[in-house]
């Protein structure tokens, strides 16, 4: 190892940090300009971080879990025998569910129609969360092993949670809807019902969503329903998103602006749900540059 | 053997501050490799503090919704502060690296926020709330931490204070005794 005196070192600092800061600025402005794709040292990071996480979130989830046992066992008398009581009343209606079942399947299959769900979901688990306190993103137990690829929708019970902006095998990094720069199509009511569609971005807050573009001249009332319109080439159309709390009345020309809170608990969320959707294809013309339809019909 | 000390200190960090949050949040607010560069830049170990601040930047950013480079670019900065400050000001003192703790923190916080909005992405946190916080958190943690890692280098402190302040010349004392002889 080179020794130097102090005097040298005190000498090369001030260029040592202007290279850093450069090679730092650089590493920004490229962050910069691949947005939207996935980044290499993100996905590389996540692959290593994995290593602790993992390990770190199962005895965490086990401390907790232990903790919670004791706590809840004080109670565990009371309500192991309103379980029991619970559990005859079940077993009858479970018998009489699995007739109804029964006839809906054999009817089912009169119709040749077959029962399956709209978007497969895979299970997972928050390992980790954002290391800054400035952001929210989130870090699942999922990755490309299990078949998550970037921009797949995050969701729970509650609602649409994020996307997918980074994979790696095993672990899989999540955008919430409410970060600053994110955006999707949404529509307030049911989409075959409604005509206030518009665009929903995250507003810097982190409790409310901003819905913009609706029209002035539709009506939108405080509690209303808003879901995903399946518009921005990301979310399937339907998932629900929140519930209108706010309503800046525009005008004809002048559009609504509109303030959602997200149905889904973003900020204490331990268990989601990966929808394995993949946006049908865009056309050629829309993966080009937004004036592309103009240019094509221009030509002969 | 002070640098691999520091390095491996780092990597725990790096290795903290990536699962914490997601036992507790308020770790959150604790910028722990932070605590570490500014504990390599009062060592006077400037290159060391300067490498590191921009290494740990980019791990905690890789992990991070903000922009990759933001934390390297504050950190970095911040390094080559205190490393200068502690060049000119005597800094070996706990009670004196608080304050620092706490600059750096504050220094750290709005470069990174300057930095994001200046290319146009708000964080989503709120932004006196969050500087508060990390300010509260990063200094109380970084007061505990440096009182572990001095008591692991009690040698060098040791040998730094006797390069600092060598023994005073004591002045040879003639012998009274001899004196009355005369």
């Amino acid at each position: 190892m080179v020794e130097r005196s102090q005097k040298e070192v005190w000498r090369l600092t001030p260029w040592l940090m202007i290279v850093l800061l450069l090679g730092n600025f650089v590493l920004m402005a490229y962050d910069a300009k691949t947005a939207s794709q996935e980044r290499v040292i993100r996905v590389w990071a996540l692959a290593i971080a994995n290593f602790v996480q993992s390990p770190v979130t199962t005895v965490s989830s086990a401390v907790t879990d232990y903790f919670k046992s004791i706590s809840t066992l004080r109670s565990a008398q009371t309500e192991n025998d309103e379980l029991k009581q619970q559990v005859e009343e079940l077993k009858v209606q479970v018998q009489r569910s699995e007739e109804l079942s029964d006839e809906n399947e054999r009817l089912r299959s009169l119709l040749s129609l077959r029962s399956e769900s709209k978007y497969k979901i895979l299970p997972a688990q928050i390992i980790a969360r954002d290391p800054s306190a400035w952001f929210d993103h989130a870090v699942i137990n999922l990755g490309s092993l299990n078949g998550v690829k970037l921009n797949m929708p995050i969701v729970n019970n509650g609602g649409l949670i994020g996307r997918v902006v980074a994979v790696s095998p095993l672990t899989a990094q999540i955008n919430l809807v409410t970060k600053d720069k994110s955006g999707l199509g949404g529509v307030i009511g049911e989409l075959a019902t409604s005509n206030a569609i518009g665009v929903v971005t995250g507003n810097g807050k982190r409790e409310l969503l901003e819905m913009g573009y609706v029209p002035g001249s539709i009506e939108v009332q405080v509690g209303e329903m808003v879901y995903t319109s399946g518009q921005d080439g990301i979310y399937p159309p339907g998932l629900k998103l929140g519930e209108v709390v706010e309503v800046r009345p525009g005008s004809a020309t002048v559009p609504q602006q509109i303030f959602i809170r997200p149905s889904a608990r973003l900020f204490a969320m331990e268990e989601v749900a990966v929808l394995l959707y993949e946006p049908p294809e865009r056309p050629e013309y829309e993966k080009t540059v937004p004036n592309a339809v103009a240019e094509e019909k221009k030509k002969p | 053997m002070e640098q691999v000390k520091i390095t491996i200190a780092l990597i725990i960090a790096i290795i903290l501050q990536w699962t914490l949050r997601n036992v507790a949040e308020p770790f959150a607010y604790v910028d722990f490799p932070l605590i570490i560069i500014v504990y390599a830049a009062l060592q006077r170990n400037a290159i060391n503090a300067l490498i590191l601040g921009t290494i740990s930047g980019i791990a905690v950013d890789a992990l991070s919704g903000g922009i990759l480079g933001a934390n390297g670019f504050s950190k970095t900065l911040v390094a080559y502060a205190v490393s200068e400050i502690a060049r000119r000001v005597y800094l070996d003192n706990l009670l004196l690296q608080i304050p620092v703790i706490a600059g750096a923190c504050l220094v750290d916080d709005l470069v990174f926020y300057g930095l994001h909005r200046l290319l146009g992405q708000v964080p989503s946190a709120p932004v006196v709330v969050t500087i508060a916080y990390s300010l509260i958190g990063t200094t109380i943690a970084g007061t505990f931490i440096y009182l572990i890692l001095r008591a692991l280098s009690t040698d060098k402190i040791r040998r730094q204070k006797r390069d600092f302040f060598a023994p005073r010349r004591q002045t040879r004392r003639r012998n009274p005794i001899r004196l009355g002889r005369r």
